[in-house]
């Protein structure tokens, strides 16, 4: 009886210690980037949910602009800015810290651009409402601006966005909302 | 009486025998009264042996551009299958809504209208081994081997006014 005691306990203590092997080994959650598009006018609703690593393997699928190594083409057809006169832009807007980096004002509507801590914020305002809400983190910037020549890195960006948690975009319109963020539930 | 048992044994182990490598069942029932039903149970393997023997020409496929989305389309599935479980996508409108879950090895797919209910449940490996390849020649082999992952599955189950069609594998 004795005996039997002192293997239970031990086997307790074995699934209580911490850094205990089936602990130690419990694979890091997924992480799910979730949209949702809703029309409460329409009634309708569409909500994708795809873990990352399966858009990683899907982005892939965009038209030419993407090259087999996760690259995009930028710019160079006229419109747009070159993606080396662009770096160097970000590479000094970087440095600046937490500051506006654009502000446009036209009749009701206002757009801000801003770097927040560790975040670049896109902020569109109409009529004092807040309507566009974009949230980049620096980090993935840099990834996508971490290519050479005139290619952006997708895949290095989405790789940084692996450790992202949160939103990334909302969008309220009148009729529509749109919202993009990633969490680690389904 | 050890006669007739033994007459019988024939077929019941036969069957039996049968039913142990898998059954392929449509089942159509027509709505109203009076409606039809036709049940017809394939042997898993004489499926299976059909569709080895369709000749190569005939499981070709016209792919134009297709053909260079393929490897991609292989490539998500295989994401899709070594990832979590979890509903993939919602689609909610008035008198229509569509989900399609992931749960294991299989993708579910629901569709419901005003008066019709769909179900297709497409296991993963049955859907790689549907893909056709870069000449755009589908290998009845590998659906052949792959139809073997379908056991126990309702493939398709389609509810339309008052019809039912089911398409199961047990």
């Amino acid at each position: 009886m004795k005996r039997t005691s002192s293997i239970v306990a031990g086997l307790l203590a074995l699934a209580v210690l911490p850094g205990a092997p089936a602990a130690a080994q419990a694979p890091a959650p997924a992480p799910w980037l979730h949209v949702r598009v809703e029309e409460p006018e329409r009634q309708s609703r569409v909500h994708v949910n795809l873990p990352l690593s399966v858009v990683e393997v899907a982005l892939k699928a965009a038209p030419d602009i993407i090259e087999s190594q996760g690259k995009i083409r930028f710019g160079r057809h006229g419109h747009g800015m070159a993606l080396a006169d662009f770096r160097r832009l970000w590479t000094e807007l970087r440095a600046a810290g937490d500051a506006e980096l654009v502000s446009v004002e036209d009749g009701d509507e206002r757009v801000r651009v801003a770097r927040r801590g560790d975040l670049v914020e896109v902020r569109v305002e109409r009529s004092g409402k807040e309507e566009v809400h974009v949230e980049v983190p620096v980090d993935v910037v840099d990834a996508l601006l971490s290519g050479e020549g005139e290619e952006l890195n997708v895949k290095a960006a989405l790789a940084s966005l692996r450790n992202r948690r949160g939103d990334i975009v909302r969008v309220n319109e009148d009729k529509t909302s749109v919202r993009v963020w990633i969490d680690e539930r389904n | 009486m050890v006669k007739l048992m033994a007459v019988l044994s024939v077929p019941a182990a036969l069957l039996a025998a049968v039913a142990s490598l898998g059954v392929v069942v449509v089942d159509v029932r027509e709505g109203g009264p009076g409606g039809t039903r036709i049940v017809v149970p394939v042997p898993l393997f004489v499926a299976q042996t059909a569709l080895s023997l369709v000749p190569a020409d005939k499981t070709r496929v016209d792919l134009d551009r297709a053909a260079e989305h393929l490897p991609l389309a292989r490539e998500v599935l295989e994401a899709l299958a070594d990832g979590p479980d979890g509903e993939l996508v919602r689609v909610e409108e008035p008198g229509e809504r569509v989900v399609i879950v992931k749960e294991g090895a299989v993708l579910r797919v629901r569709v419901v209208g005003r008066d019709e209910d769909v179900t297709v449940n497409v296991p993963l490996a049955l859907a790689l081994a549907a893909l056709p390849d870069e000449r755009g020649q589908v290998s009845p082999l590998l659906l052949a081997g792959a139809l073997g992952t379908a056991r126990f599955t309702d493939l398709v189950d389609v509810r339309s006014g008052g019809d039912h069609v089911k398409v199961y594998v047990w």
